[in-house]
């Protein structure tokens, strides 16, 4: 066997070095979830969201033009597909006042309206989502019908990632009147409102 | 390929070399799949996450750049292995690294989407074209290591859990085992494949490679027969050339009428077919001790004007220039090239013609050179054994040629000497039976009359011109080789010492004669009256060669030949010999008067001076003999004749000439056999006048009858040549009948009776005619005194008969 040059064999483990190095802040940067705000614990009387007395309601904050809430929407679709009938889901997507419809009605904001179930509203410079501490997109809240917070977080694994993640599965959880010990999980997106400060977990 | 040993060698060559193309193509491959992936994850990542927001605000995505930067880390160091190393073991094991972090890349690009895993499978399948385990054994080191890192640090990007077992990175990894095993497989029965193709391969090309060899070594063989083919062919077409050039040789000797026409012809046929050039040929001149120039011939297109000039008027002497060197050596020599030959004189005129190569062979009779034969080419050939030998069996035919003319010619002269001898015998037997009666009647008258009578006179003048005519006869005989001959051992030196008077007187005043004598002169067995003839003959031409005075010298020595001559078709043996030499200054000869010098009738006198028989006559004489007669002459120089006779050791004869004027009487009974009337009665009137007791006959018959009727005579005289029985015959039966009585023949020459017998029975003498009284009675006087027949003669078998005493 030939023996390999000393030279290419040290180009090679450098290469290695910093494709690991590149991966790894790739990595970090894929699983470092974005901030939240104060949620009410308690359905805000303020708020325009309508609660549904009768069942669950699960909201979704997404800014429109987030690339990493695909996931978040495809996870909210095979969520509803579990359970869709107990829930009322209602996605509120971020719209800045001066900016036009279209920006606002986006893929994803096609993506939610297709989903069944699904309530698809635009939240005007973002009043909803301040309200409900919603500063991250793919922010998802479930209340009971009385108003009371059973779950916040995100319901993807990692930034644009969709795939089984535990958000999803405690919200299925909940739906099917199950008793969770997680009621929090992490949101991997876009700042929703702007000043967007990525928290290290 | 050299063997069945090296066929798993180049197995495992053609293996190599087919995996390392594959190899190679493959890197190639992912070169531009890398590139391609590269500027596909750009396009993807712009599509799929373009921007990042933060309210209103947005920037691009950190995955844009991260597909710029993380993806052109992952893509070039491989894609610079494969463009720089193709087909080494870093390149594809580094393209495998690569390519597990670019799905990696493209996973992470779009979110995790499970049909981007498949990207990992299928590079995986792409690997596998490497067929080298190794390489994907790389690939999914990549993998696992991705996965248990990922999964040990972010476990809910990778399970969606928060924990998650590190089993569980085995569970991912092992979908890529399973993949990997089965991609395994297939690369072991596709190498299986490739070796085996290597392996046909290999036995074909071997197989190949025999043909090949096989092909090779029979082209080479036919080659090799080819060549030795053409080489017979050519060595075939040679001998044809040489055999046609003999054969064509062969037809021209047999037909040729002369030894000119036929060497001009076999230089011109042998040049013609053997694409020679020129030719010459070389007569040896044995006085002179040269070859000069006989004939030459030259191709048209040869320009050879000055060789054959110089040719003509060259000699060459033993040993000296090319025929020289074939005379002196009897064996054919070759020059390949006369140019480069200083030792050729003759380059100079040679040139203008172009000659190169020159040939010469010996035309040779019994061992010795009588010729030699050159030939001459404008090509530079090298000496050839065949042509060579072909060469000496021309040579052998030309000496046969030669002495079959030779041996023609002299049977010619030998028939012609033998058609006049009988001539010559024929009339000299008459004329010499007429010549006895005319010159014994003379004797007898001359006796009778007295000296006063003036009939003496007259007689006296018939008794010479009858012996004049008896010597015209005896010249005949001489030269024909007919006469009886009277040898006796003696010495040149005291029968010229005895002539020297007489010569002096026969030679006149104004020639010079000058005689040296060898004193240890040798003896020599001859007729002493025909060897005086003989010189006289000789003295006689020179002084007529020298009308206005001169020399003439007469030598003798003792002369030893050790080889031996021919000239005139006589040849002088090897052994001692004792020279007689007649030299004068005269006029000379012509070497055409001396080649018909001793021919019969030929003369350079005038009518009436000559009678053309004399040196003929010299010439029998001393063949007769057993010598040779030479002449050396030279123009206006003077002539030279060499009489060489066999030498002796034995001692000189004293007897002396019979003195043929004393008559002998007697008284006994003696029986006259002749047929000619005259001779007979002559015969018997000198006897009976002598007192004998004489009867006669005419035939043998006749004498037998008498013999038987009568007493026994004491005498029979009888002629040979008779009709109906020979006096030889006639002999015999008186030997055998009355053996007591003696026999005396009588003849004018010998001839086959007496010659044709060999030696005769005892009691038998010989009187030559034409005789005298006083001979006759001498001669009868001392055969009946001798006591018993001890007389016999021997024929020599040739026609010569010589007396000897045999007791």
């Amino acid at each position: 066997m030939r023996k390999i040059p000393y030279v290419r064999v040290v180009c090679c483990v450098v290469w290695l070095a910093v494709s690991g190095a590149g991966f790894a802040v790739l990595s970090k940067y894929q699983n470092t979830s974005g901030s939240s705000g104060p949620t009410p614990s308690d359905w805000p009387s303020q708020a325009r969201v309508t609660l549904d007395q009768t069942r669950d309601t699960l909201i979704m904050f997404v800014h429109p033009q987030c690339s990493c809430s695909t996931a978040s929407i495809e996870e909210l679709n095979r969520l509803l597909a579990r359970r869709s009938e107990s829930v009322n889901a209602q996605v509120w997507f971020f719209r800045p006042k001066a900016f036009p419809t279209n920006w606002t009605q986006s893929s994803l904001w096609r993506a939610a309206a297709a989903i069944p179930g699904v309530t698809v509203q635009e939240d005007v410079d973002g009043t909803q989502a301040r309200l409900f501490g919603a500063e991250t997109s793919g922010f998802v809240l479930l209340y009971d019908p009385r108003g009371k917070l059973r779950f916040k977080g995100g319901i993807t694994g990692s930034r644009g990632h969709a795939g089984d993640n535990e958000g999803e599965d405690t919200i299925v959880s909940l739906l099917a009147g199950q008793e969770t010990g997680l009621s929090q999980t992490p949101v991997y997106g876009c700042s929703l409102l702007g000043k967007c400060r990525v928290r290290v977990p | 390929m050299t063997g069945a040993g090296s066929i798993p060698e180049r197995i495992a060559q053609l293996f190599q070399e087919q995996h390392q193309s594959i190899i190679k193509h493959t890197d190639r491959l992912f070169a531009r799949l890398m590139i391609f992936q590269w500027f596909f994850g750009l396009a993807l990542a712009w599509w799929v996450s373009p921007r990042t927001w933060a309210g209103t605000v947005s920037r691009v995505h950190f995955h844009v750049w991260a597909a710029v930067f993380l993806g052109g880390v992952v893509t070039i160091v491989p894609v610079l292995l494969a463009l720089w190393r193709p087909g080494e073991a870093l390149t594809r094991h580094s393209i495998a690294v690569g390519q597990m972090l670019m799905s990696a890349l493209l996973i992470h690009l779009t979110g995790g989407r499970i049909e981007t895993h498949f990207h990992v499978f299928g590079s995986l399948a792409i690997l596998a074209f490497y067929r080298d385990w190794r390489v994907l054994i790389s690939a999914t080191v990549v993998v696992f290591v991705d996965h248990l890192l990922r999964g040990y640090f972010w476990p809910q990007s990778v399970f969606g859990v928060l924990n998650a077992s590190v089993w569980r990175s085995f569970e991912h990894a092992g979908w890529v085992v399973f993949e990997v095993t089965f991609l395994i497989i297939s690369i072991r029965k596709s190498l299986e494949e490739m070796n085996l193709v290597a392996e046909r391969q290999a036995r074909l090309e071997a197989l190949k490679d025999d043909i090949e060899r096989t092909v090779a070594e029979r082209t080479a063989e036919l080659a090799k027969a080819n060549e030795k083919l053409q080489l017979e062919n050519a060595e075939r077409s040679r001998a044809e050339q040489r055999l046609h050039t003999e054969y064509a040789i062969s037809r021209i000797l047999t037909k040729s009428p002369s030894w000119d026409a036929a060497v001009r012809e076999v230089i011109q046929t042998f040049c013609g077919i053997m694409n020679w050039d020129a030719g010459a040929f070389w007569k040896t001149d044995q006085q002179e001790g040269v070859l000069r120039c006989g004939e030459m011939w030259s191709a048209p297109s040869v320009e050879s004007g000055e060789f054959k000039a110089l040719n003509q008027k060259m000699a060459f002497g033993r040993s000296i220039g090319l025929p020289g060197r074939v005379w002196a050596y009897g064996q054919a020599a070759w020059i390949p090239d006369i140019v480069q030959d200083s030792s050729f004189p003759r380059i100079l005129p040679a040139k203008p013609g172009e000659l190169h190569t020159a040939v010469a062979f010996p035309i040779l009779i019994g061992g010795s050179v009588v010729g030699v034969v050159e030939f001459f080419s404008r090509e530079i050939r090298e000496p050839d054994g065949d042509l060579l030998m072909s060469l000496s069996n021309i040579g052998n035919q030309l000496g046969q040629f030669f002495e079959r003319k030779r041996m023609e010619s002299q049977l010619f002269q030998s028939q012609k000497m033998e058609t006049v001898g009988r001539l010559a015998g024929g009339v000299a037997h008459d004329f010499n039976n007429l010549l006895t009666v005319i010159g014994g009647y003379c004797d007898l008258s001359v006796m009778q009359l007295p000296e006063t009578d003036p009939l003496q006179g007259n007689i006296v003048e018939i008794q010479r011109a009858a012996k004049r005519a008896g010597a015209l006869t005896g010249q005949l005989l001489a030269f024909s080789r007919k006469q009886v001959l009277q040898p006796r051992v003696l010495s040149l030196n005291e029968v010229l010492h005895n002539m020297e008077r007489m010569l002096r007187r026969l030679i006149g005043e104004d020639i010079d004669l000058s005689t040296v004598f060898d004193p240890s002169l040798g003896h020599v067995k001859a007729d002493p009256g025909q060897i005086e003839q003989v010189i006289m003959n000789l003295a006689v031409n020179a002084r007529d060669a020298m009308p206005r005075g001169g020399k003439l010298t007469i030598s003798t020595s003792n002369v030893t030949l050790d080889q031996k001559t021919i000239l005139r078709n006589r040849a002088l043996e090897v052994g001692e010999y004792v020279m007689l030499a007649i030299s004068d200054n005269g006029m000379g000869m012509t070497e055409d008067i001396q080649s018909h010098l001793f021919e019969p009738f030929f003369t350079t006198k005038g009518l009436g001076k000559g009678t053309g028989l004399g040196l003929a006559t010299c010439h029998g004489i001393v063949c007769q003999s057993g010598g040779d007669i030479r002449v050396y002459s030279e123009l206006n120089s003077g002539t030279t004749f060499k009489i060489y006779l066999p030498r002796t050791d034995a001692a000189l004869d004293t007897a002396g000439a019979n003195d043929s004027k004393a008559l002998s009487n007697g008284n006994e009974s003696i029986l006259v056999v002749e047929d000619e009337p005259a001779v007979r009665t002559l015969a018997v009137l000198i006897l009976r006048q002598r007192g004998y007791r004489v009867q006669e006959s005419s035939n043998a018959f006749e004498a037998l009858e008498l013999i038987r009727r009568s007493a026994p005579f004491h005498l029979v005289l009888t002629d040979v040549i008779m009709p109906q029985m020979s006096g030889k015959a006639l002999c015999d039966q008186i030997m055998s009948q009355v053996p007591q009585t003696k026999v005396l023949l009588m003849s004018g020459y010998t001839d086959d009776a007496l010659a044709h017998h060999g030696v005769l029975d005892e009691g038998l003498s010989f009187l030559e005619k034409p005789f005298s009284p006083g001979q006759l009675t001498r001669k009868v006087r001392d055969i009946l005194d001798e006591p018993r027949p001890a007389r016999s003669i021997r024929s020599n078998g040739n026609g010569r008969v010589s007396e000897m005493m045999t007791n």
